[in-house]
């Protein structure tokens, strides 16, 4: 077993459990918390995967933002804790587990019954390449720059919007 | 890029350029001058306007700009061909109309102070849709769509003058959240599979034979929940009745006539670009074996239609009644698509443009009526046909036509759509359809039973609408009317735009 | 270096995706599902991202700088428009916001 795959695990298992740990626990504080453990595992994850440029926006843009933002909203609102996961509802809940329990079996079948591996290898030097910032730099204003003023403009847009819902009502 | 190709690039986009300057002129002139907030909508006409005489200056050009490689015979971002075109003009049309509709909206004319934002987020959903329609890479899809979906939540809530209007937002936001995260699923798996983003080098990719169809099955009904949501079908239509109900009629109006478009005109163009590999010569479209989408829509269409029709018959409140009329339009226009043919296409395009006709009328008389009683519940209509001549009648040859009985427009829609599914030989579809608006015949003629038919206990007060608006409804209600017996332009119209690029 | 076959990354986005479909089905706080979106998006960034590497081109990452862009767009309306109902109601517990049939 060697350094990358030990990393792999450790980082993978920080995912999924924190994963987890945000759905069942019922206060949202702890949730948007397990949440940020999940982001910096994908930041590690995306680094495993040589691609700096968006391991860091990771952390700079979802831990570091988004993330500060949720906390934010749920420190203001103090909304409390949510009743515990199975006490009301529970064959709704039960019924969803389920389905999603069969969906992951379905994802999993289709993964390794692709086998992608078998006709993908992993490239280092082109994956080196593609995921530093002067490429994705070079790319986001050349090849995607349309993509890049249409996100401009949902950046704007979402701004307004913003901004709307955030003023008092009407008299 | 060098400069010569930018600017002929560029040259491809010229609509999708004068709405964004129109999105920053309003925004700007919003902040520098504060009080003359009464000359924005001009604006917004003006910019629309510019922009419909450069779509349709683009008719029946062909052309696809920023090619995601340097390779020869590549497709870029944005295709330009009279499919788009026909949906960008479609968009902008309704857009003008929307604009001319705020001008008699109680709703939207109290948040007066908030007209710049308005118009801005008005204009940020008219860019997202004539981007996608446009589209022709996943990364630009799932942009627009996201810009569509951002400004559509807020508009829906936009005026938070009661209560159901923010949770209108709300119920929006959960369900286009959770479906757009739906969809990015569903492209990262095909990104995985093909390599691309692209929809025309898809194409060939989903031709390969060793490749895995499950997960290319898979991979599109997560991809068709996206766009599901849009166009409002069946298993992803929760939010629509409380969506439109919640929001201002303006909005719902919006939302019924141009999101649905855009939606449709994503969900086409993208079967037809990624999936067709080539068009017989009698109009029936080729499918690469790799889903069978064919059998996905006709499940999903029957159900639409059924559930819409049937849970419309229920219903108290008459934006309500209009939201569930809403899906079930949506399943007779997938019904089009289901024959996977060029004729089918061209009853679409006709469909909708006589949808776009009748529906805004019946939400702008809707509207007008709401503005003088406050409400929109059917008992409310009670004896309306009296109190309201001219409104009374205008309803009720909106409401005939969206039944589709004959001398209107929406007949000769729904006639279009048939004769497709005829052609192609699903008579037992057909029926189904045909029995459906039947069924949709009795809650529309029941608004009509509460106007004319019903004594009201109390004497009403009489409705009259201004000149202008008069006008407005004379401008949606004359075509009504006309292309029920006369359609031959439209039909022409429609058969011209059903090319698409490379088909 | 090519130790990590490729579908370990993917089952590890399969599991997050899952959970974030299930955490939207099963909570009821309006923020936590949201949240639980923000779960989902960021499983098809994994993906995303795998592929990419794998693939040895950037397409891919370009696609995520994108979603994270949508991402944090849409969280600032959501919240905005969370805030706004926590004003009337005074809850963003979805089962107690029922003006509406959910």
């Amino acid at each position: 077993m060697n350094l990358e795959l030990i990393i792999f695990i450790v980082l993978a298992l920080t995912g999924a459990i924190s994963a987890v740990g945000m759905i069942t626990r019922p206060n949202p504080v702890i949730s948007a918390l397990f949440l940020i453990f999940n982001f910096f595992a994908l930041a590690g994850l995306y680094l495993l995967l040589n691609a700096q440029f968006i391991s860091i926006v990771q952390i700079i843009v979802y831990a570091g933002a988004i993330m500060v933002l949720f906390l934010f909203v749920i420190m203001l609102l103090r909304t409390g804790e949510e009743p515990k996961l199975f006490s009301e509802k529970k064959h709704i809940k039960y019924f969803a587990i389920v389905i999603a329990v069969l969906v992951f079996v379905q994802l999993g079948y289709l993964i390794f019954y692709e086998a992608p591996s078998e006709y993908i290898s992993q490239r280092v030097q082109q994956s080196m390449e593609a995921g530093t910032i002067e490429n994705i730099g070079q790319q986001l204003y050349t090849t995607y720059m349309i993509p890049f003023e249409a996100a401009g403009f949902l950046l704007l847009a979402a701004t307004i919007g913003a901004l709307v819902l955030a003023k008092k009502n009407f008299e | 890029m060098d400069a010569s190709l930018l600017t002929e690039n560029l040259s491809y986009i010229l609509p999708e350029i004068v709405i964004s300057a129109a999105l920053i002129i309003i925004v700007l002139f919003d902040l520098i001058f504060h009080n003359d907030k009464r000359i924005i909508p001009y604006l917004a006409v003006a910019g629309l306007a510019v922009a419909g005489f450069f779509i349709i200056d683009q008719f029946s050009f062909e052309g696809s700009a920023f090619a995601t490689s340097s390779s020869a015979n590549n497709f870029g971002m944005i295709t330009v061909d009279n499919f788009g075109s026909f949906f960008k003009l479609f968009v902008v049309c309704v857009s003008i109309l929307i604009v001319f509709f705020s001008f008699s909206s109680e709703e939207i004319q109290k948040t007066f102070d908030r007209l710049g934002e308005y118009y801005a987020l008005i204009f940020g959903m008219i860019l997202g849709m004539i981007i996608l329609v446009s589209a022709s890479d996943l990364i630009l899809i799932y942009l627009a769509l996201e810009l569509l979906s951002l400004s559509s939540y807020v508009l829906a809530g936009f005026t938070k003058l009661r209560d159901r209007n923010s949770e209108a937002s709300l119920k929006y936001l959960i369900f286009g959240g959770v479906s757009s995260g739906l969809m990015l699923f569903g492209i990262s798996i095909i990104y995985g599979m093909t390599g691309t983003t692209n929809l025309y080098l898809i194409n060939p990719l989903l031709q390969a034979p060793n490749l895995n169809l499950i997960t290319v099955s898979f991979a599109m009904i997560l991809i068709f929940t996206g766009i599901g949501y849009k166009i409002s079908s069946a298993p992803f239509h929760f939010w629509t009745p409380d969506v439109y109900e919640g929001a201002p009629i303006v909005i719902t109006a919006f939302l019924s006539v141009a999101s649905k478009a855009a939606g449709f005109a994503l969900l086409i163009r993208l079967i037809k670009t990624t999936f067709v590999t080539f068009t017989s010569p009698d109009g029936y479209w080729q499918l690469i074996n790799a889903f069978d989408w064919q059998a996905l829509l006709i499940i999903i269409s029957i159900f639409t239609m059924t559930l819409g029709n049937f849970t419309a018959l229920w219903q108290n409140n008459l934006k309500r009644m209009l939201a569930y009329s809403s899906i079930a339009h949506a399943g007779y226009l997938l019904l089009g698509l289901v024959v996977m043919s060029d004729q089918g296409l061209t009853a679409i395009l006709i469909y909708f443009v006589f949808y776009a006709l009748m529906n805004l009328g019946a939400f702008y008389i809707i509207m007008l009526i709401a503005n003088k009683t406050g409400s929109e519940e059917i008992d409310d209509y009670t004896g309306l046909g009296s109190a309201a001549p001219f409104l009374g009648v205008s309803l009720a040859i909106f409401l005939v036509s969206l039944t589709g009985l004959p001398p209107t427009a929406g007949f000769i829609g729904k006639l279009y759509i048939f004769i497709a599914l005829v052609d192609a030989k699903m008579i037992a579809v057909a029926i189904i359809a045909l029995l459906n608006t039947v069924v949709s015949l009795y809650y529309y003629v029941r608004v009509l039973k509460h106007m004319y038919l019903q004594k009201s206990d109390s004497p009403k007060d009489a409705i009259l609408p201004s000149t202008g608006q008069i006008l407005f409804i004379l401008i949606l209600l004359v075509p009504t009317l006309l292309f029920g017996v006369y359609f031959t332009p439209i039909v022409t119209f429609a058969k011209n735009s059903i090319s698409l690029l490379g088909f | 270096m090519n130790s990590i076959p490729i579908e370990y990354y993917l089952i590890l986005s399969a599991f997050m995706f899952t959970v974030g479909v299930t955490g939207v089905l099963i909570r009821r706080n309006a923020i936590v599902i949201f949240m639980c979106v923000e779960l989902m998006l960021n499983s098809a960034n994994l993906t995303m991202v795998a592929f990419s590497s794998y693939l040895g081109q950037s397409a891919g990452q370009i696609f995520v700088f994108f979603v994270m862009t949508v991402a944090a767009a849409e969280a600032a309306v959501g919240l905005a428009i969370i805030i706004a109902i926590f004003r009337n109601k005074l809850t963003v517990n979805i089962d107690e916001i029922n003006i509406f049939k959910w």
